[in-house]
């Protein structure tokens, strides 16, 4: 029950994440605990195996790439295919699909919090004039092990611009949360925390019967 | 436990706020030089849940609506033949002075004359540098070229100045579609050279009514949908409850 009550958390926040743009969905894993032994008593022959319950294991996330849809706004980008766009912040380089930029009073590209974007060679990006910025001045790194961090950003080691997709200016990536598959998880979590109860209240009526009958004179 | 309720209410208070931005562009579809609202999402932050390990799984606190300042492609024109009526072709702002003094960028055009012969936008925020038509000279007679120099009756009486700041996005809104110039936007500077008047002409509203109206739909679907972890969640607590008979 423990560990549905953990899917329920990750499920409610891509639901709540439903139209962040370069948001990447998240996954439950689980996995069994320690397994018992269990063997006959008067024999000592083996009976088999008995799990005792589930743990969440690790929340895995769906880096995969996500449609893009157009904006017309200039300072919007999203990368086709794999890669991330570099964003110097206060923590060190942080890593974000979320191509939602602005202009800095300096005349930089940054985030909506203010984060300078990253350009080739890791130089921060000047944005033209007319208020634009070249999408190929732009770098994309492709990342080891990303892991999300919150505020849009993802941290990773970077791991060379080699594959990386193609920057398209005046679009944004859509959110990777999937309202169908996140309905259906949430309702098969909820059954099964529903199941998690029940056993607790066979077991509640088998100690119960344990208690009363079997020490019963009269039984 | 069951952080997921917090989460999903954070969700969908920033639903709640992109509509009301969606309501705000909507019921400014006419509204001369309005400039529609960029909202922007943020995920939250990410803490470590359940009894495990330093290692364990994370899971994040929701979404938050960021503000990513206005979208300032520039809207259709619209041909009124009003002499009085400018409308700004490219990037740049007409400089003006509110009633309550403040200096203030627009970018609606449609002015007129006040009782002293000054041009002042439809709001009355009086025009800077200020600009008198003499007594006299008819409305008909006026002409602002594409530079912004005002001719009365032939003479040349002043000149709308165009200006801009480096970063449009953060100009603080006020209002009768003023915007006034923040430390973050930058100070204000002359526009670049490629940007015209054209007289006669109105600025309309840049809200496009269909992105508007999918962004409505959409904000209200998720809005249901996280509404819905909010239920769920809570029959996970009835069901937690009777686990105690």
């Amino acid at each position: 029950m423990l560990a549905e009550q953990i899917r329920q958390d990750q499920i409610a926040n891509d639901l709540a994440n439903a139209t962040t743009p370069g948001y990447k969905a998240d996954r439950t894993a689980q996995r069994e605990f320690g397994e018992l032994l269990l063997t006959n008593r008067a024999n000592g022959q083996g009976v088999g195996a008995q799990s005792t319950a589930v743990q969440v294991d690790r929340i895995e996330t769906d880096f995969s790439p996500k449609p893009s849809r157009d904006t017309g706004e200039p300072l919007d980008f999203a990368i086709v295919g794999e890669g991330f766009f570099g964003v110097r912040t206060g923590e060190g380089v942080r890593y974000t699909r979320n191509g939602q930029f602005t202009v800095s009073p300096q005349g930089l590209l940054v985030t909506a919090a203010g984060d300078p974007v990253l350009g080739r060679g890791g130089r921060t990006v000047r944005v033209g004039e007319d208020g634009r910025v070249d999408p190929r001045a732009l770098d994309v790194v492709l990342l080891d092990s990303p892991r999300k961090e919150g505020e849009n950003l993802v941290t990773g080691t970077p791991a060379g611009a080699a594959g990386a997709g193609q920057v398209r200016a005046g679009a944004l990536e859509a959110s990777g949360a999937d309202a169908t598959r996140s309905m259906v998880d949430m309702i098969a979590s909820l059954r099964a925390f529903e199941a998690g109860q029940r056993v607790i209240h066979t077991i509640d009526e088998t100690l119960g019967k344990a208690a009363t009958q079997v020490g019963s004179v009269t039984g | 436990m069951l952080e997921g309720l917090n989460s999903a209410a954070a969700g969908m208070a920033a639903q709640q706020q992109r509509i009301d931005a969606v309501a705000n562009d909507l019921a400014n579809a006419n509204t001369t030089g309005y400039k529609h609202v960029r909202v922007g999402f943020s995920d939250l932050v990410y803490t470590q849940t359940g009894r495990s390990s330093a290692a364990g799984p994370q899971t994040g606190a929701g979404a938050r609506t960021v503000d990513a300042g206005r979208g300032f492609a520039q809207g259709a024109l619209q041909r009124t033949d009003q002499p009085l009526d400018v409308a700004i072709q490219g990037d740049g702002f007409i400089k003006v002075r509110l009633p309550d003094g403040r200096q203030a960028l627009t970018r609606d055009g449609s002015l007129k004359l006040d009782n002293a012969g000054q041009l002042v936008t439809s709001s009355g925020a009086k025009v800077q540098p200020a600009i008198t038509i003499p007594a006299g000279v008819n409305a008909s007679e006026i002409a602002i070229g594409p530079d912004g120099t005002v001719l009365a009756a032939g003479r040349q009486v002043g000149r709308i100045e165009l200006v801009t700041v480096r970063s449009p996005q953060q100009l603080q809104p006020v209002g009768d579609n003023a915007f006034l110039a923040t430390p973050e936007s930058g100070a204000t500077r002359p526009a670049p050279a490629a940007t015209i008047l054209s007289q006669g002409a109105l600025e309309m509203s840049n809200v496009d009514m269909a992105d508007a109206m999918v962004a409505m739909i959409e904000s209200q679907r998720a809005f249901q949908l996280t509404s819905k972890a909010i239920q769920t969640q809570d029959q996970m607590w009835e069901i937690a409850n009777g686990v105690k008979r």
